[in-house]
């Protein structure tokens, strides 16, 4: 039996994993997609669709401040990250 | 003790091996004092079971992950070095790289000694193939020279430390992992717990426990589904947990033809987890690399019948059709093989889950690992006295 290579990681895990090593695990420290997108150095088109899913999965909230969208990771989307480094 | 992962931050088994561990020592007279990450909604500080649990938030982060690890470390070594200043430990304990480097640097600042477990390797999870992962590596192996002792869970890890990192044979000592069987001793309504998670009473369920990502070798369970399927059409599987690897799992899952059959649950609770281990029929544990594998230990526990691959740490605690069923890794006929032996054989089966049951309650309670560990510490600290004089 033949097994595919390992694959990639997905995008938006990458975006999830940066997220979390950036510190954005409570809303107090969330950022905007822009922001997002500037300290991963991701188009932002690719960051807001990778928000999307993850928001679907359950591993980013979202809030609204003054207007202003945030994203931060939540508790089971950190310990989805540290399935990465361990 | 420093690592970067404690209750309620848990990644693999370093969480719950700290916790417990901790919780023993406490009880043979020592005072523990636990430095790790911060996590959303647990304090700072705290003090529980008589453990001091000080967790820190790094200020500043980092996209890239090895960035990431050094600035944590650079937090936790503030912290430490301003609980040292008040407290002054006897011996420091650091569970695995992440943070070696503050663990480290407080040995040579505080002048103690330092214990280094080793609960897995670089080399051993992924291989080096990239950058970091030789980074990784050169991290461990400076963990393994600046430690005075080294802790392994198991003699197959002793051999990889040992051989991979050229340190001496007489350095490392091996303690295993440990669980709380009391944990496993609750009532649970099997029916209703299977009935949950859509398994009728006719059927046979078959559990797979543990993080998603490749090591696991869980891709070889889901390729045995279809094998077992045709000798056993009342299986089905369930698999616990999650990880980067899960689309890529869920994948592999749609393509065996059975996908009907499978089910990924994602994280679940302790309780839930408890309740579904003791409501299954067999536990599959297809590791393609294993220093110990505290999950079959888990099962075990729990009475149900374990199938485990033939590799690292398993191999040290089942004993091949007394405690447990061995098959060949990277093999999903074997692994199916295992699974129709468990199911075909019910009362065999009983009786190797009631072996297991009783080899888990004897070696490997942690009352005994903590007076190893406290061994181990009085040793290191005994050099350091003599290095003094």
């Amino acid at each position: 039996m033949s097994y595919t290579p390992l694959p990639p990681v997905p995008e938006e895990f990458k975006v999830l994993s940066m997220m979390h090593n950036i510190g954005a695990i409570t809303i107090d420290r969330s950022l905007t997609p822009e922001e997002l997108a500037m300290w991963t150095g991701i188009e932002i088109g690719i960051v807001r669709d990778c928000l999307q899913r993850l928001k679907e999965l359950g591993y980013v909230e979202h809030t609204a401040i003054n207007g202003v969208e945030k994203f931060h990771v939540t508790k089971i989307g950190i310990m989805k990250v540290l399935t990465l480094y361990s | 003790m420093i690592s970067w992962e404690y209750p309620p931050r848990i990644v693999g088994g370093i969480a719950r091996h700290c916790e417990g561990l901790a919780k023993a020592l406490v009880k043979q007279g020592c005072e523990v004092h636990i430095f790790t990450l911060d996590f959303p909604g647990a304090p700072e500080y705290e003090e529980s079971d008589g453990i001091r649990i000080y967790r820190t938030r790094s200020e500043v982060g980092h996209p890239n992950f090895l960035s990431w690890v050094l600035l944590f470390n650079h937090f936790i070594e503030k912290r430490l070095a301003a609980v040292s200043k008040r407290v002054n430990f006897d011996v420091l304990h650091v569970h695995d790289w992440l943070t070696a480097p503050c663990s480290i640097a407080t040995k040579l600042f505080v002048g103690k000694p330092l214990v280094f477990t080793a609960h897995s390797t670089e080399n051993g999870r992924s291989g080096l193939h990239i950058p970091d992962s030789f980074t990784i590596d050169g991290l461990e192996w400076w963990s393994t020279f600046e430690a005075n002792k080294v802790i392994v869970t198991s003699n197959s890890m002793k051999h990889e430390v040992c051989g991979h990192f050229n340190i001496p044979w007489e350095k490392v000592d091996i303690i295993p992992n440990a669980i709380d069987p009391s944990k496993y001793q609750v009532g649970v309504d099997r029916w209703a717990v299977r009935g949950r998670y859509g398994i009728q009473p006719h059927e046979k369920l078959v559990l797979c426990v543990g993080r998603l990502v490749p090591q696991k070798g869980i891709e070889y369970f889901l390729h045995s589904v279809p094998i077992l399927a045709r000798r056993r059409p009342e299986a089905k599987f369930i698999i616990v947990g999650d990880g980067w690897y899960r689309d890529h799992l869920e994948w592999v899952a749609n393509t065996t033809g059975e996908r009907w059959r499978i089910g990924f649950t994602g994280f679940v609770s302790d309780n839930d987890l408890i309740a579904l281990t003791k409501s299954a029929d067999v536990m599959v544990v297809p590791s393609i690399y294993e220093p110990f594998g505290i999950v079959a230990l888990e099962g075990m526990a729990a009475g149900v019948p374990i199938v485990a691959s033939q590799i690292g740490g398993l191999t040290e605690f089942i004993e091949h059709d007394r405690t447990g069923v061995l098959v060949y890794p990277r093999n999903p006929e074997s692994i199916a093989w295992g699974i129709e032996y468990v199911l075909s054989n019910p009362d065999h089966a009983r009786w190797l889950a009631q072996n297991a049951f009783e080899t888990v309650q004897k070696s490997f309670s942690w009352e005994a690992i903590a007076k190893k560990t406290c061994r181990i510490y009085e040793e290191v600290a005994g050099m350091q006295q003599v290095k003094k004089e």
